[in-house]
């Protein structure tokens, strides 16, 4: 039985691999000229990489969600069957468009990795993360399909429901948040089911940074190989990366994207080897052509071959974020998302502090809100009142449950900018 | 009519000694305090005799505090005479937002601070049925 979805391709020869990349990244280039964004660019003059890296500016979030909603659109609107979109009201969320070669592509791209690390026919797939507009559910959804596993499309929540139909279907790949895989534990142990005597053979983890500690917890607990999944949706979603059975590094397909890491701070392209921003160009997407993107991402490219014989290059696990996005439970979201919000409703101060915990394995965000003195009324049912609407205006925003917590004015500490207000104690308790 | 001063405190040690410190300091006389509570947070409740001077006070100190109109009915000491009261504002709907007393003399007289929002009605009810109120004035010379 062969070990690769792909043969020919994911053990392309480097200079192959290059010279077909060359060839993909001009069809982009050709193509991104038809995007209202790009079209000022000189890109009819570029026929090396090195003219690319030196003609091209990076693209960045920002530019996504200043474009809303067609300024990337490179193809007609009539030949876009999907759209998915980043959460969030404030300000323009980022939506990307596919047509119908992008979600080919895209499940091809995810039925490579599900292939890589043993997935077949005759697997039941239990793909227990959000459908909708986040692009991890369907993303991994097609994948198993187009492998012709049983898909069972049972999305987030409900743990002793999940582990029923674990063990009335025999699921065997579970694609899960890393953290749930942890917490969905406790629930196998308070029904007294061992994982272990189950049919559980492979765990699909990712949508949220990790360690190689909580990888191996992972493993041992269900008795499970987990392999890490990277991707975003500005690309596609999930299936831009995937770890191969050695575990040693994440492959990012380099027929699908040219990959760049650069200094954060100036933007230099680093060499192989050095930490930084992981920088994407997208060498096959139709409708929304990416050139030089900065996902954010901190990380390197691993030197050396990959003992398992493809040659596409490996990034070492995602060290952490550039900028100052934080993701909670796999949910993506800004600092800014949540002053606009407050500062937005009645009776809240101008002082706030974000601090984000690990609570039963779970990512839990609290909201420290100061009370504006000014219109403060007296009553302890007002207060309750507007604890309520900033939980809830949140939940809305963010699409995560916030605890909030009202403070007195005065008393939160004052930060000369917005970093300091985030304090982030998932890696310190 | 009289006022109490409601203030906004997290729930931690030495809260309360925070304010009742600033109101030691100027000598200014608590009578009754009361305090809400939802958890992490609450809102104190003071009667004072001296109520501007107590607002400003809090108020520099940097507390979020307010003025609440509330009703603070004179009733005799002995037991029945609260139950007799409460009897008379639910047959007139009056509902309560905060109860709370205190003792003026003991067996004589106590107080009972009533916070409603039907106010007035329960200015008038109380005034019909020969109930002594005490005004803002009598707390000061009180």
């Amino acid at each position: 039985m062969t070990m690769y979805w792909d043969e020919q391709m994911e053990r392309a020869e480097a200079g192959e691999l290059q010279r077909h990349q060359l060839k993909l990244l001009r069809q982009t280039l050709e193509r991104a000229k038809n995007s209202p964004f790009y079209q000022r660019l000189p890109l009819d003059k570029i026929d090396s990489l090195e003219a690319f890296q030196a003609e091209v500016p990076f693209t960045r979030k920002q530019d996504l969600r200043e474009q809303f909603p067609y300024g990337f659109l490179a193809t007609e609107l009539k030949q876009v069957v999907r759209l998915h979109s980043s959460s969030g009201t404030t300000g323009n969320p980022t939506v990307i468009f596919h047509t119908k070669k992008d979600i080919e592509e895209w499940t091809n791209l995810v039925a490579r990795c599900m292939y890589m690390i043993g997935t077949r026919a005759g697997d039941v797939f239990q793909n227990t993360m959000g459908y909708g507009l986040f692009t991890g559910g369907l993303g991994f959804h097609y994948g198993a399909e187009a492998i012709g596993a049983l898909t069972i499309p049972i999305g987030p929540g409900n743990s002793k429901r999940q582990i029923w139909f674990m063990q009335n279907f025999g699921s065997s790949v579970i694609h899960i948040l890393p953290s749930y895989a942890l917490r969905l534990y406790s629930h196998f142990e308070e029904l007294q089911i061992d994982p272990k005597t189950l049919t559980l053979r492979i765990f699909i983890i990712g949508s949220e940074p990790h360690s190689e500690a909580m990888r191996r917890q992972i493993e041992d607990l269900y008795g499970v190989k987990a392999y890490n999944s990277y991707g975003l949706s500005e690309v596609c979603g999930p299936g831009v990366g995937f770890e191969c059975p050695e575990q040693n590094g994440i492959h990012l397909w380099e027929d699908y994207f040219l990959v760049e890491i650069i200094d954060p701070e100036t933007g230099e392209v680093l060499p192989v080897g050095e930490e930084g921003e992981l920088v994407l160009t997208t060498l096959k997407r139709e409708a929304v052509p990416l050139l030089r993107y900065r996902t954010g991402d901190l990380t390197r490219i691993l030197p050396g071959e990959c003992a398992c014989g493809r040659s596409h290059l490996r990034i070492e696990r995602i060290k952490g974020r550039a900028d100052d996005m934080l993701i909670i439970n796999g949910v993506n979201l800004f600092p800014i998302q949540i002053e606009k919000t407050l500062l937005g409703i009645p009776g809240v101060g101008k002082n706030y502090l974000i601090e984000i915990r690990k609570e039963n394995y779970m990512d839990k965000l609290y909201i420290k809100a100061e009370v504006d003195q000014t219109i403060f009324e007296g009553t302890l049912a007002g207060l309750t009142q507007l604890q309520n609407r900033i939980a809830e205006e949140l939940r809305s925003e963010l699409s995560v449950n916030p605890v909030v917590q009202l403070s007195e004015p005065g008393s939160l500490p004052v930060w000369e900018g917005k970093a300091k207000r985030v304090n982030d104690r998932r890696n310190k308790e | 009519m009289a006022y109490h001063l409601s203030i906004f405190v997290e729930n931690k040690p030495g809260k309360l000694e925070s304010i009742t410190k600033i109101l030691a300091e100027q000598e200014i006389n608590i009578y009754g305090i009361y305090v809400a509570s939802a958890g992490e947070f609450g809102v104190v409740k003071i009667i004072t005799n001296r109520l501007a001077e107590a607002y400003q006070l809090l108020k520099d100190e940097g507390f979020t505090v307010s003025k609440r109109k509330v009703s603070i009915v004179l009733l005799p000491d002995r037991p029945g005479e609260m139950h007799k009261l409460l009897m008379l504002l639910a047959r007139h709907q009056i509902n309560l937002d905060d109860c709370y007393g205190f003792v003026l003399e003991a067996k004589t007289q106590a107080a009972l601070v009533l916070e409603a929002e039907k106010h007035s009605l329960l200015e008038e009810v109380l005034q019909a049925h020969d109930y002594q109120l005490l005004s803002e004035a009598k707390l000061s010379t009180g």
